[in-house]
């Protein structure tokens, strides 16, 4: 009992110390600082679990220590001061990592895959205390613990070893590093926790993507193996369904807009009352549109969309597919066995508890479906090819959009109408923000954005050396990165079908200025087109040169910042503070407001009234992951961003601050 | 002014008493005539409620100061003296009887504000209306020595808006332990009637029949007296529109057994269509409620204030709890109960005839790990299957002492088929309630083992007896067939029934007695035939009937004989609807230019025009103004030409 107290009381030393290095306000502007983080970070990892740490891609690294370092660049400068002497005190003090060996006895997370993270799999789980609390063990300097220990009365060990067992408790939280494939075929590696819902990392992704946060914007997941996509619900845990993925899964986590996601709720006429004439459907008013909504959303229980048709159901294990009449209850999908009444004799085909609903793709070649708009019904668990997948085909797109949403709204009911209002809420709040920042914009935008040019450029790795600047510095710290070689994002990957000529073409090309909707690129200054071309060349995506975000021109108009300070330690948020900024920046680069409708990647021009196509920026993607496999996730031995960001007015504005210090 | 005489009956003095006579002139007013009336009659007594009743002609001379000739009142009129308030026997959503003192002389829609008003707690409704009852073809003898009446013909009719609240009920039901029974019979729902009965019970064969029912509706916006009703007749009370405003389930306990009673009833008796999984977990939520109703009817009559205060009380304890607790027991928090037991497990493969084989098992989490012997339980075991996402259904047979669960374990490669075996009941439950549990991500330490356990015992004594020794129902045994329409009944024996409302009640028995009410409803309320009443109707320009169906926001026209839904006509696109009264045809104007007319053939034109009507007075009814009921309104809406 003893070794436990002083285990929890040396982990409390430590954590208590970390609360305390996060409310610093003030930084000390050392010069040294820089090489001083240097020791932070070795000192970081040293403990860690390296073998998973190697096989982290290179540019997954740098993405990923940005991540983290905006975590940590609160707490750096006040553990910087300490670091030397650490250093010594840890190996003084043998013992001290043994409270995070305790841990990792909850943590191991019931995959078995933390066991051998070296096999250079997708998927690898670690223990997270294993690895975060150790990291931060090194600041804690024993002197302050023991006096404060040895005179406490033993009701105040007990509330701080209680309080321990809460943060144990939050240690147990599983967390993953996952890789989100962007619109143009870029990738983000973040930290997703178990406790995060879609809609955060949504969020986390829309600040770091600056992107216009409409409500289309979803993650969703492929399946490679089956042909499968399937766009994640808000509500929903995001690491439940990725761990539910094989260790050798080509699975994507995919950042996209996706219309048909609340279509529902924009056109729900379509929906409800299919069976109209195209022309009622298309002249409803909007009154009507609303109070449909609240008819079958809003009452006491969610109406089903009352969904009928023949459907071609594959049967098990044969190659043919037979049509049958089909119909959609709020508790299942029923068929009408041959000669049976519609009303009375309905057979259960499925219910929705345990399966989720995916769009199968090519079925036509895949499984000689009649059509290729095809959806599926399994578990979410099952990976391959089984008998207990049920697969459907419709005779057209819409059918196919019809039942899938039906089935979502009988699957999720009310969660997917809370959603939309979130999201709804969202997108009208970044766009009134940003119609404020438009007006009073400009021309500063382009000088910020060959700073973060040239930055992104150092942060790639091409500068090893200590930078002048301690803030940039950070990115750089694991090993640089090689960049890819631009042919290997170029052509678009064979086995992708999306459209991929001009996609091609539109990689090639200096196309910045093209990925902005007209109107913005009146408004902003664009980036100059050498800055494009180093985009084109300088492959890993993550650290294409940066045009302006775009809340970017509000910020000039702000109070320069006082000082090249370092990031001010009060921020705890998960997004990056300035100096993994240029990192991020291509990304808005990328995903810009009118990004291409992500429909076009797998509904094909099925989708009513379609806009004129985009250039589709899908392809790459594939072939970046063909070139070089990159893990779609991994547990970081980081500590886990504090999930659900902060306040992220301030944050922008910090930021700017930033990047006008760095130029 | 000539003076004649006018002879009135007065009921009080029952019905072979000779009429008194008056001398009038055309000139008094009905005021006086009453005066003249009650003086001459000698009864000294209260005679407020009284009013004059013109039989031929059928209606109340309800305004005092008109004037006979006014009135048109001659000699030759038959006029009766009786009381506006009369008993009145109601037949309840739920079944029973009850007799209440209405008002006959107001409209009908007043008459339902009365009752209402006396017999619930909730604010002023519009959703329920009365019918006359489905002619019972049995002798009357047996059933009155069965029925019950509950009397509340005692109460005194308030005029408060809101009643008051004492011990949880309206202030009126707690004068006496007899009328608190009342309140209790309203407020709680009724325990399952024993199959026998349901199938005993009148059931429509076709939406034809469906369609007759709504014929019976009164006038709303005539009395009870004009619509022949007399003193002491039955009537059942109904929610008639399938729009439920406002619904508070902590002020409405009332109003929503009655309404979870009703729904239940039309499942039970096959009024509404629902599919085979449906009718399991109506018949899962029905013994849950069952149950609750039983066990906890304290939960029912307290104060909703001290619902509140109750529920805070416990959070703030679970609080303090927390707080409270020793390091120790958060220490055994992160260490969850685990089960431990030699069972058989077996997998089936393709071509394989392997029996089951023993192994020490040892149930922790959401996990099963299997070990060759106890002794090596210390050390790897030979499988570990993580339950979470899994299916799990009972194989059980009780008779041959067969108690297998069988689990369908998700995996990347599809479901993986595993049966374990256990010895006995008792080990059954708990590893079946575990692995129940288990599959929805809940570890044994979850507070809701025990009670798992325990429902999963009592559905294994329910397949045990036999249904025909056990026709009687005891409190904890229900006879699974009485949850299930007759329809099932017929078509499963208890032993494959009990299994099957098991499974659906797995997944509903957490809830609380309102919650699992609310679903009930819920699930009611999402079946798509919901919320339809039937009329037969003659199309204008068809030469067949067809069937109007009358939803809450829609009309839809459903072919006879097949049953499909031709066309569908929202409420909100209808433009404006008239009722020609003289050859009873409904016309209705939607927007584009759509017009449809027809006749009503099974039903009073009336009864669908009130029905649209009353519809799109609830439409205008929003969540703000719900305390006022704009009546008015309503009778323009529903009054026809009476309203004009």
């Amino acid at each position: 009992m003893d070794d436990i107290d002083a285990m929890f009381s040396n982990l409390l030393g430590e954590m208590d110390l970390l609360t305390q290095s996060l409310g610093v306000e003030t930084l000390p502007p050392e010069s040294s600082s820089s090489t001083s983080k240097e020791v932070n970070f070795t000192m970081g990892f040293a403990d860690m679990n390296v073998e998973s740490l190697n096989e982290l891609e290179e540019n997954d690294f740098d993405a990923l220590m940005a991540d983290l370092m905006a975590d940590l660049s609160a707490t750096e400068n006040k553990l910087v001061a300490e670091l030397e002497e650490q250093k010594d005190a840890k190996v003084a003090n043998p013992d001290l990592p043994a409270p995070p060996r305790e841990l990792s006895s909850y943590v191991v997370p019931s995959l078995s895959t933390t066991t051998s993270p070296d096999t250079g799999l997708n998927t690898t789980y670690t223990p997270l205390a294993d690895s975060h609390i150790p990291s931060f063990s090194p600041p804690q300097p024993p002197q302050h613990e023991k006096p404060s220990m040895e005179d406490v009365e033993a009701q105040i060990k007990s509330d701080k070893i209680k309080l321990a067992l809460e943060k144990l408790k939050e240690a147990k939280v599983k967390k993953l590093v996952v890789k989100v494939v962007m619109n143009d075929g870029s990738s983000k590696t973040l930290m997703v926790d178990e406790r995060q819902t879609v809609r955060d990392v949504l969020d986390n992704l829309f600040e770091k993507t600056h992107c216009d946060c409409n409500v289309d914007w979803s993650l969703s997941e492929t399946n490679p193996e089956l042909q499968l996509e399937r766009g994640f619900e808000d509500h929903e845990n995001l690491v439940d369904p990725l761990s539910a993925w094989t260790r050798d899964s080509e699975n994507k986590v995919l950042f996209q807009e996706r219309t048909e996601k609340y279509e529902v709720f924009k056109n729900p006429q379509n929906f409800y009352l299919w069976k109209k004439d195209k022309k009622t459907l298309k002249d409803m008013k909007d009154r009507d549109k609303e109070l449909l909504v609240e008819e079958n959303f809003c009452g006491p229980s969610i109406i089903v969309p009352d969904l009928e048709g023949v459907l071609y159901l594959r049967e098990d294990n044969k190659k043919s597919w037979k049509p049958r009449l089909f119909l959609l209850r709020a508790s299942g999908i029923y068929y009408v066995p041959k000669g049976k009444s519609k009303t009375r004799d309905l057979v259960c085909f499925v219910q929705f508890d345990n399966v989720n609903v995916y769009y199968g793709k090519e079925y036509k070649n895949k499984y000689k479906a009649p059509t290729d708009f095809c959806f599926v019904l399994k578990h979410p668990q099952i990976q391959k090819e089984s008998q207990y997948i049920k697969y459907l085909c419709c005779d057209d797109s819409w059918m196919m959009t019809l039942w899938v949403t039906g089935i979502r709204i009988a699957k999720y009911g009310k969660s997917l109408y809370e959603n939309y209002k979130t999201s709804m809420a969202k997108a009208q709040l970044t766009s009134a923000w940003n119609n404020r920042s438009t007006t009073t914009t400009s021309t500063p935008s382009t000088s910020s954005t060959i700073t973060n040019a040239k930055a992104s450029g150092k942060a790639n790795g091409y500068a090893p050396q200590p930078p002048e600047e301690p803030v940039a510095n950070i990115g750089i710290e694991p090993p640089p990165p090689p960049p890819l070689p631009p042919a290997q994002i170029l052509p678009p990957h064979p086995t992708v079908k999306r459209s991929p000529s001009p996609n091609a073409t539109t990689k090639k090309l200096p196309s910045l200025p093209t990925k902005y909707p007209p109107s913005q690129a009146t408004i902003f200054n664009l980036p100059a087109p050498p800055l494009s071309q180093d985009d084109s060349s300088e492959s890993p995506p993550d650290f294409l040169p940066p045009p302006p975000p775009l809340p970017d021109p509000g910020f000039l108009s702000l109070p320069p910042p006082v000082s090249f300070l370092p990031p001010p330690p009060d921020s705890d948020f998960p997004l990056p503070p300035p100096p993994p900024d240029p990192a991020f920046c291509p990304v808005t680069n990328r995903v810009p407001k009118p990004a291409p409708p992500p429909r076009q990647l797998y509904m094909g021009a099925d989708v009513p009234a379609p806009p004129p196509p985009p250039p589709p920026s899908f392809t790459p993607t594939s072939s970046v992951i063909k070139t070089a496999p990159l893990p779609p996730k991994r547990t970081t031995p980081m500590q886990a961003a504090p999930p659900g960001g902060g306040d992220f007015m301030s944050e922008l504005a910090r930021a700017m601050a930033k990047k006008r210090a760095n130029q | 002014m000539a003076v004649w005489d006018l002879s009135v009956t007065l009921e009080d003095l029952g019905a072979e008493a000779p009429p008194i006579t008056v001398s009038v002139t055309s000139d008094l007013h009905i005021g006086g005539v009453i005066l003249k009336l009650v003086e001459k009659s000698q009864v000294r007594r209260d005679w407020s409620d009284h009013a004059l009743w013109w039989e031929q002609k059928q209606q109340w001379l309800l305004r005092p100061s008109w004037t006979l000739e006014k009135c048109g009142i001659h000699a030759d009129a038959r006029l009766i003296f009786m009381p506006q308030h009369k008993a009145l026997k109601l037949g309840l959503p739920n079944g029973l009887t009850i007799r209440v003192r209405a008002c006959f002389s107001g409209s009908v829609f007043r008459t339902v504000l009365g009752i209402c008003k006396m017999l619930s707690e909730s604010r002023p409704q519009t959703e329920l209306s009365l019918l006359r009852p489905v002619e019972e073809k049995k002798k009357k003898k047996d059933k009155d020595l069965s029925e019950e009446v509950y009397d509340l013909t005692d109460v005194p009719l308030t005029s408060v808006s809101r009643p008051c609240l004492y011990n949880g009920m309206p202030a009126h039901f707690a004068d006496s332990p007899k009328t608190e029974k009342v309140y209790k019979m309203l407020s709680v729902p009724q325990p399952a009637p024993a199959p026998e009965a349901i199938a005993k019970l009148y059931r429509p064969a076709s939406i034809v029949d469906k369609a007759h029912i709504h014929s019976r509706w009164l006038d709303s916006s005539r009395s009870l007296m004009q619509q022949g009703v007399q003193e002491n007749d039955r009537l059942w009370l109904r929610f008639k529109y399938y729009c439920f405003h406002d619904m508070e389930p902590k002020y409405d306990a009332v109003r929503l057994t009655q309404l979870y009673e009703q729904a239940r009833w039309a499942i039970l008796l096959e009024d509404i269509d629902c599919t085979e999984e449906e009718m399991m977990l109506f018949g899962g939520l029905q013994y849950h409620i069952n149950k609750l109703s039983l066990s906890e009817p304290q939960a029912m009559t307290s104060t909703p204030a001290m619902d509140d205060l109750d529920s805070a009380l416990q959070c703030l304890e679970v609080k303090l709890d927390v707080g409270g607790s020793s390091p120790q027991d958060l220490l055994d928090n992160l260490t969850a109960p685990e089960l431990n037991d030699y069972l058989k497990i077996f997998r089936p493969k393709r071509l394989t005839l392997k029996g089951y084989k023993q192994y020490w098992f040892k149930f922790k989490d959401d996990s099963i790990s299997y070990y060759k012997s106890k002794e090596e339980s210390l050390g790897e075991p030979i499988q570990q299957i993580n339950l979470k996402g899994c299916e799990v259904a009972p194989d059980v047979n009780v008779a041959g002492q067969k108690f297998c669960i069988r689990l369908l374990i998700p995996a990347p490669e599809g479901m993986n088929e595993v049966y374990l075996r256990c010895e006995n009941e008792e080990q059954y439950s708990r590893w079946m309630a575990a692995c129940r549990l288990a599959s929805k991500g809940k570890s044994l330490a979850d507070t809701s083992f025990q009670s798992e356990i325990q429902s999963i015992r009592s559905f294994l004594a329910m397949q045990q007896t036999n249904p025909s020794t056990n026709s009687s129902q005891t409190d904890d045994n229900i006879n699974t067939h009485s949850l299930v329409s007759p329809r099932y009944s017929k078509k499963y024996k208890t032993k494959q029934l009990a299994p099957k409302i098991l499974d659906a009640y797995q997944n509903v028995a957490q809830l609380s007695l309102t919650d699992a009410l609310l679903r009930f409803l819920q699930i009611w309320q999402a079946l798509p035939d919901f919320g339809l009443s039937f009329v037969v109707v003659r199309f204008k320009g068809s030469r067949k009937d067809e069937v109007l169906g009358i939803a809450p926001n829609r009309l839809i026209r459903i072919d006879l004989g097949v049953g499909d839904v031709v066309k569908t006509w929202r409420y909100n696109n209808m433009r404006q609807w008239n009722v020609n009264w003289d050859i009873r045809q409904v016309a209705i104007e939607f927007d584009g230019n759509v017009n449809i007319a027809f006749c009503c053939v099974t039903a009073d034109c009336k009864i669908v025009h009130e029905f649209i009507g009353g519809y799109i007075f609830m439409s205008t009814r929003s969540r703000e103004q719900s305390d006022t009921l704009n009546e008015e309104l309503f009778h323009k809406l529903t009054g026809g030409h009476e309203a004009l």
